[in-house]
């Protein structure tokens, strides 16, 4: 689904002399099937972003597009189940969310919310359960009695059960080892090839370098930038006034380019910069 | 090197587990040392903590701290040594402000509330968050918080801080704070630092890596041992340095010297290859 905000404003307690904006007149557009990473330091308006997406929260002031549904300050709490459906969130920690006594009712839970049956419901579970890496063992378990990281993949597969759109995660990683990371960040790109939206708030710039199409950077509620990551990364602007972090083979490469080494485009990941690495010392 | 902590031959199997989670297990940890433990999620890390602080009981095998023996009769006096930091700064506050939620641990172990003042100060001087002692901790970033976390942790004098991945929730300027702070501490304080991650850029401030896998230590050695066994981490769950990975896609047409180098060394090579053109 297009995802389009239209100078939307956020204002934390609107009514009190304390009002904060969560949200500072943001325009942008999110493409169909495009991963896309939003960036940005702790407290500069990503999550408040994306929880306008399904409407958790909803603009002070402007609009915004999700597919076909147009959320402003009027919009009302009614009937904002299709959205929901078609919008699925995994928050930060969201293993803090599990409840249910087995994993396989947990997993149903969400489905069973937006109208499955239960027969439904289940095989969803059965067929999401392989699909975040853990076996249909795990089912009849407790989740309270999986590590932190199998929790997070029961969590996930609670969001995907129920075939989301567009899906919304909000530092899915944080916690998991590098190879669960990996495992989880390559789901998601094989769910982006078969057709889905993803946004994908991180701290980590090698993600966003690595799997994603598109980013956005956040600060003071602000957007202060969008574009492709190989472009993006190389914004003095950003980088100057410390609002980016740049991917390990950029910082590689920024500090290669002291001596004899020259980089008219930072490499963003290993292999760019393998690739220029070689070709100026070979020359070839 | 006098030892702090002395582990022998330690097991854990959770009630309804048929695996070990901690398959008996012997490591020595000294005074003053910054050790980390690093393994993949479920390797038995912060099973190996929770043993440490007696928060649950091994099946058999024994852990000293500081020279005594664990049992149900000293270890409430024995976890006094020991300070944690959680990895979720979210869920480690109780008090309404900062010095309130330091506090906290130090009214548990009734301290006359005139000395308990100045401690709080004293603590949150140490982490550089006395500014912020009237603010809740709700309004605090993720590396402000985790450093009034280690306040809290401080204040209660222990002689060992254990971080349960208490850096892995931060953004990369939070992450570095915090990873300076502690070693900081480290050397003022006379603190062991016992930190728990599967982060490899978090060890290299350390002295020794002590690699977990099924309960069992796999390795044990130093940094630059470890960072050298390059793409087999992956089987541990960990992640291959960055050099490393650099290195291993550059071999086929430059010519490095075998082994592990890190950035800078990377760096020098290829400075030295490309000025020899």
């Amino acid at each position: 689904m297009e995802i389009t905000f239209e100078h939307v404003t956020h204002s934390y307690d609107a009514n009190s002399p304390m009002a904060n904006l969560g949200l500072d007149d943001v325009s942008l557009k999110i493409d169909d099937k495009k991963f896309t990473a939003i960036v940005g330091q702790t407290g500069s308006g990503k999550s408040t972003l994306v929880r306008h997406i399904n409407a958790l929260l909803k603009p002070t002031s402007g609009k915004l597009t999700v597919g076909d549904r147009v959320i402003t300050s009027e919009t009302n709490n009614k009937n904002l189940k299709p959205l929901r459906k078609k919008v699925g969130m995994v928050f930060q920690f969201p293993e803090s969310q599990l409840f249910e006594e087995t994993v396989e009712k947990d997993i149903m839970f969400g489905p069973m919310n937006f109208g499955f049956s239960e027969s439904d419901a289940k095989d969803a579970a059965h067929e999401m359960i392989e699909l975040v890496g853990l076996s249909k063992d795990y089912l009849q378990k407790s989740p309270f009695d999986l590590s932190g990281g199998q929790m997070r993949r029961v969590a996930i597969a609670g969001v995907l059960a129920s075939n989301p759109e567009t899906i919304i995660l909000d530092e899915p990683t944080a916690g998991l080892d590098p190879v669960g990371r990996h495992e989880i960040m390559d789901l998601f790109k094989n769910l982006q090839s078969k057709g889905r939206t993803i946004i994908l708030i991180t701290h980590n710039m090698d993600d966003v370098a690595n799997y994603a199409d598109e980013m956005a950077v956040m600060s003071q509620g602000k957007l202060v930038a969008s574009g492709l990551p190989s472009d993006v990364f190389n914004n003095q602007d950003l980088l100057k006034n410390d609002l980016l972090t740049l991917p390990q083979s950029a910082q590689f490469a920024q500090s290669l380019a002291q001596k004899y080494f020259q980089f008219n485009k930072l490499p963003i990941t290993i292999d760019e910069l393998s690739a220029e690495i070689k070709q100026q010392v070979n020359g070839d | 090197m006098e030892k702090i902590i002395s582990i022998k031959n330690l097991n854990y199997t959770y009630p309804d587990s048929k695996k070990p989670a901690i398959n008996n297990l012997t490591v020595d940890i000294y005074k003053n040392e910054w050790l980390s433990i690093v393994g993949k999620n479920g390797s038995g890390k912060s099973t190996l903590t929770k043993l440490i602080d007696g928060l649950i009981d091994a099946d058999s095998g024994t852990i000293e701290i500081d020279g005594q023996e664990i049992n149900e009769n000293n270890i409430w006096e024995v976890r006094t040594k020991i300070g944690i930091v959680f990895q979720n700064p979210d869920h480690q506050f109780v008090g309404a402000t900062v010095e309130d939620d330091v506090a906290f641990g130090l009214e548990n172990q009734g301290m006359p509330r005139e000395q308990m003042v100045k401690e709080v100060d004293h603590a949150l001087e140490l982490v550089g968050m006395h500014d912020f002692k009237k603010r809740d901790p709700q309004t605090l970033s993720g590396g402000q918080k985790q450093r009034v976390a280690i306040a809290g942790v401080l204040a209660t004098k222990p002689r060992i801080i254990i971080m349960d991945e208490s850096t892995s929730m931060l953004d990369p300027e939070g992450r570095r704070t915090v990873l300076n702070l502690i070693q900081n501490l480290r050397q003022q304080q006379d603190l062991t630092i016992i930190s728990i991650t599967h982060d490899i850029s978090e060890t290299e401030l350390s002295q020794r890596i002590v690699v977990l896998s099924d309960g069992q230590i796999v390795r044990d050695d130093i940094p630059k041992n470890i960072y050298n066994i390059g793409t087999n981490l992956s089987k541990f769950g960990l992640e291959e340095p960055f050099s490393d990975e650099l290195i291993s896609t550059l071999r086929d047409s430059l010519e490095l010297p075998e082994g592990y180098l890190n950035e800078e060394e990377l760096m020098k090579q290829l400075w030295k290859l490309r000025s020899n053109m």
